[in-house]
């Protein structure tokens, strides 16, 4: 008895020792934090996907599904569908185009907003050169994460509408959609498709992605309500529907 | 009270009134709540006194809106749809060529809410039922669909479907009313004092008006 009780005794240590070394272990070790600072899930991998982590706290990351990160010197965008001269942008002929910036506030559907300041392209810079047919009314965006959004060709002709390529003074980062995404102030996230692939352009309105899952309505106008800007510790503002200028 | 009722009756008898106007509901004179105190956008909770008025019993379709401008298209279908999409001018343009006019936002308020303060035109409680975007204006529905967004005075659609313009201004943009709120994919029924400011200009697909004279 008096052998199985030192035993026990000296398991009962080194079981707590071990806990002990694993609880600090696990405090400190990655990919959330390395050396108590945080960083996001994807960093380091091949691959992006959605995170609030790291520096991505202050601007949210949405994917689709979690994808390996663009090749940019084998990315192209291709245009197909309903145009007269359906083409192959590569990124250099993009970042060609004559360009304009931007500051404004993307609005997620699920609650958060945060303000960037955006560069790239009206989508009449690429309608000179494929020529879009008079039955088109739309166009379909095939992203790299398998996302597909539709948007009409009077919502993309808007002002403030852009197809952009930097933001806040850098080319767009993998998790921000890199390397072109669109930007439409006045419709909340998930119509502003990132890592753009492919531009369909098609006779009919499609639903997107969102919209034939859930409570997502296939024209995302923001709608009256409440927003939480990140960057104003989420504090709740009334918002009165259309793209946020308030702030 | 007794007037009233007797100058809509011979207004319907004289014709006065097509079948069209005949969906107007009558608002009678007399003092009523506006406002609220716990909303900072609509307090000072006050009493105001208004004439008697009609008020478009249905939100305006997009089918009548074709009628007066015909270069305005909808998806097939859509007919019965309220028309959004339209500047505060083009509201206030089909109301003076219907022979009537925007509400201001107390007759709006009023024809919503009542006499007795009345926080939703059914009463003060939410429906059981959380409304969809189906019925935001996003997804639009039919005017009149949803039965029991029903005023005391037979309004129908003035806490959900779309925002409506008004004639009242503040600040440089005009006040709309009634429609849903979206707070997290967690919409919600406009109550009767809820106000909302939206530059004349602007155009959205969840904004429509109704008529009043």
């Amino acid at each position: 008895m008096r052998q199985i009780g030192k035993l026990t005794r000296r398991l009962f240590i080194k079981g707590g020792l071990w806990t002990a070394a694993l609880f600090f272990w696990n405090l400190f070790r990655g990919p959330e934090k390395v050396w108590g600072q945080e960083i996001d899930s994807f960093s380091g991998t091949d691959f992006v996907g959605k995170t609030r982590e790291g520096k991505h706290r202050s601007f949210y990351i949405n994917f689709w599904k979690p994808m390996r990160r663009i090749n940019a010197k084998t990315w192209t965008l291709k245009i197909s569908g309903l145009c007269e001269s359906p083409t192959t942008f590569t990124l250099a002929e993009l970042k060609n185009l004559p360009a304009q910036s931007q500051s404004s506030r993307l609005k997620c559907v699920e609650c958060w907003s945060a303000r960037a300041e955006w560069r790239g392209f009206s989508i009449k810079e690429l309608e000179q050169v494929i020529l879009p047919h008079a039955s088109a009314q739309g166009v379909v965006f095939h992203c790299g994460d398998e996302y597909k959004e539709y948007l009409s060709c009077d919502a993309l002709n808007q002002d403030r509408v852009l197809l952009v390529h930097s933001m806040n003074g850098e080319s767009l980062s993998d998790a921000h959609g890199f390397p072109l995404r669109l930007i439409a102030p006045s419709k909340y996230g998930y119509k502003n498709p990132k890592t753009i692939l492919e531009m369909e352009y098609v006779a009919e309105q499609q639903a997107g992605t969102w919209s034939k899952i859930g409570p997502y309505s296939p024209d995302g106008t923001i709608l009256p309500g409440w927003d939480h800007p990140l960057e104003y510790d989420k504090q709740a503002r009334r918002i009165s529907g259309g793209e946020i200028i308030d702030y | 009270m007794k007037l009233l009722a007797l100058s809509a009756f011979l207004m319907f008898a004289s014709g006065l009134i097509s079948a069209d106007a005949a969906e107007m509901m009558i608002v009678p004179a007399g003092e009523f709540i506006m406002g609220d105190n716990a909303d900072d956008y609509a307090s000072p909770k006050r009493s105001t006194q208004l004439e008697p008025f009609f008020i478009d019993r249905f939100e305006v379709t997009n089918e009548e809106f074709q009628q007066q401008f015909s270069g305005h298209t909808f998806w097939k279908g859509f007919e019965p749809h309220p028309v959004t999409n339209i500047t505060w001018y083009q509201a206030k343009t089909f109301c003076k060529q219907a022979g009537k006019r925007l509400p201001t936002e107390e007759e709006w308020e009023k024809s919503a809410r009542g006499t007795d303060a009345r926080i939703y035109p059914w009463g003060n409680k939410p429906l059981r039922k959380k409304p969809h975007p189906f019925y935001s204006g996003i997804i639009k529905r039919r005017v009149g669909l949803n039965k029991k967004d029903n005023s005391p005075y037979g309004v129908r659609d003035m806490s959900g479907s779309v925002w409506e313009w008004t004639a009242s201004s503040e600040n440089g943009k005009k006040v709309t009313r009634g429609g849903l709120w979206n707070h997290h994919l967690e919409y919600e029924y406009g109550k009767t004092f809820d106000r909302n400011l939206i530059a004349p200009s602007e155009r959205f697909i969840f904004l429509g008006f109704r008529c009043v004279k």
